[in-house]
């Protein structure tokens, strides 16, 4: 099926993906961020998430893994529906995913190695210390951060602790990986190792990922498939060529980073700004 | 204005419904701790952050309730010419009393003050969204450690703030108004029953678990932002506080109802 403008649009089934959403709304009190959403994550491919500041993004995200729940609609995993599962039984749900918070959330009572550790302490039962270093080490080697297995969050650069939340993602070899802006606040050399890292994982060990960014060159770069959210819909859904040439203006505005005229109109109408309606001229003598 | 009424105590409602489930979940949790060796060690952890780190303050706070009863009660008692019961006022009121209670108040501000502020952080910078992304109940991981390191030692703080009150209140009696030590002692010795001393100790387990359920409480429930987790810290203080004296209240009738139904047995033994 498609809108005219050759997007996915078909009606989704629960075996359709790893995960499904299906007409999802969600709401916080009167503000409905989500407005019949339904979208199934394939299994084995990269799905990336684009839109503007504050459409959900990140909402959509934490539907996938039930650390939010749909005011109205259904998220199957595997087939087997689990937004009315209890909290104890989404735990068990959950090992199967990596979540990657779009702040980092780390412990910062625990050091970057037991940040990466808490996962597995929690599911497994350690026994070989040597064992645990050697998997620490890897981890953070992944994200280039060998070495500050003993620092603490609050002693790490923005970009670090990304980095440290990613590898403490990963830690449980999760089958979904969900990504909320991987590589904001890391510098571009960074941000690609970071994307062929998604890559290496999603080519190497068929592992699905779902990311959310706002970096188009990252997306046309990992994307097997691009959503765009809008409003609280999707508006785009496709590959990196489909979305590159989509014809729709509001897309085309996105991908490109440029204002429309409305939103230049209103810069405009506020009128020049000279330095002395800054000046405290009232306050002087 | 009915409307806002009914809206407020709707919410008044919900509010409990919510916070007599993450009792429960909590409860279930500490449960599940105590039968799993493996949650030892979150549980020490907290021993030591909250136990050790609060033995000056609490016996600091004992030492002054028993010096201060013992100048406030002088006067009066020397008045009738009974200054030598000295000892049963001011130790039966500090084991069974002031005691338990102050020394629990200080423990709300030291410690639930402590509590709500870092797990309201916790909840603000999404470190408790973290843990459950990662399979973990929240409530397992940080409230049942946090519960159970205040239960089991809370009676000891309170056991330490009498002791201080008893030495304090004999400091004064008997250093600076002269009674004498041994008559002091006699008197307090028939005065002060293992009863009241239990009930002062039994009362800590209360106030603890008081103390430290609200306190997680109001941290899982912070609002947004620096001023949200300042806002959860008053409303654990404020809240636990109603609570210890509330809680007091309560345990007091209860014993002494179960006093007075079973003491006179102790007579036939
Ligand atoms: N827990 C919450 N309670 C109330 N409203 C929320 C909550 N979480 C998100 N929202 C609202 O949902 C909307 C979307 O937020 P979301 O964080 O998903 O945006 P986003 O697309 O991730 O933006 P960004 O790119 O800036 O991260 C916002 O208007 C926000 O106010
Ligand atoms: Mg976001």
């Amino acid at each position: 099926m498609s809108n005219g403008n050759g997007d996915n649009q078909g009606v989704v089934t629960k075996d359709d993906g790893v995960v499904v959403l299906k007409n999802v709304v969600k709401k916080f009190g009167e503000n409905v961020v989500l407005k019949d959403v339904s979208l199934a994550i394939e299994k084995g491919k990269t799905t990336v998430i684009i839109g503007p500041s504050g459409c959900g993004k990140t909402v959509l995200l934490k539907h996938l893994i039930l650390l939010l729940r749909p005011t109205v609609g259904e998220v199957y995993f595997k087939g087997e529906r689990i937004d009315e599962f209890n909290e104890h039984d989404l735990d068990k749900i959950r090992t199967n995913y990596g979540f990657l918070f779009q702040g980092g959330a780390l412990f910062d009572s625990l050091s970057v190695a037991e940040n990466v550790l808490f996962p597995v302490r929690q599911h497994y039962k350690i026994t070989s210390k040597s064992g645990i270093d050697e998997l620490v080490r890897t981890k953070l080697a992944m994200v280039g951060l060998d070495g500050f297995q003993n620092y603490y969050p609050g002693n790490l650069s923005g970009g670090q602790r990304k980095r440290v939340a990613l590898a403490r993602a990963i830690a449980l070899n999760p089958e979904v990986i969900l990504y909320d802006e991987p590589t904001t606040g890391l510098d571009p050399i960074r941000a690609d190792i970071i994307n062929e890292l998604i890559l290496k994982m999603q080519r190497g060990l068929g592992l699905t990922s779902v990311v959310v960014t706002h970096d188009m060159t990252s997306a046309y770069k990992i994307a097997d498939r691009i959503i765009m959210l809008h409003e609280g819909k999707i508006y785009a859904d496709g590959d990196a060529e489909h979305i590159r040439n989509h014809p729709n203006q509001i897309v085309q505005q996105f991908i490109n980073g440029r204002v429309s005229d409305d939103d230049l109109e209103v810069l405009r109408m506020s009128g020049t700004i000279s330095r002395s309606e800054f000046e405290p001229l009232d306050l002087e003598e | 204005m009915l409307d806002v009424l009914g809206h407020k105590a709707f919410l008044g409602l919900h509010n409990m419904g919510r916070f007599a489930r993450f009792i429960w979940d909590a409860i279930t949790a500490s449960l599940y701790s105590i039968s799993n060796p493996s949650t030892y060690s979150l549980i020490w952890t907290q021993m030591h952050i909250i136990g050790v780190r609060s033995v000056p303050v609490v016996m600091i706070t004992g030492a002054f309730v028993g010096m201060t009863l013992a100048v406030q009660a002088y006067d009066q008692l020397a008045g009738m010419g009974l200054e030598e019961h000295l000892g049963v006022l001011i130790n039966v009121s500090v084991v069974k009393e002031l005691g338990p209670v102050l020394a629990a108040i200080m423990l709300a501000g030291r410690v639930g003050g402590a509590l709500t502020a870092e797990l309201g952080t916790m909840k603000v910078t999404e470190q408790i969204e973290a843990v459950k992304s990662m399979g973990t109940d929240p409530v397992k991981y940080l409230v049942a450690p946090r519960v159970l390191a205040c239960l089991l030692l809370t009676p000891f703080l309170i056991i330490f703030a009498d002791l201080m009150g008893i030495m304090g209140g004999y400091f004064v009696s008997v250093i600076q108004f002269d009674i004498n030590a041994r008559a002091y002692w006699e008197f307090s010795a028939s005065g002060v029953e293992l009863w009241d001393v239990s009930i002062g100790v039994i009362k800590g387990f209360f106030f603890g678990c008081a103390i430290a359920a609200i306190s997680c409480y109001k941290g899982f429930t912070c609002k947004e932002g620096a001023h949200g987790v300042g806002e959860a810290c008053t409303e654990a203080f404020v809240a636990s506080f109603i609570s210890i004296l509330a809680l007091d209240f309560i345990l007091a009738i209860m014993a002494k109802t179960i006093y007075s139904m079973f003491w006179p047995l102790k007579s036939l033994v």
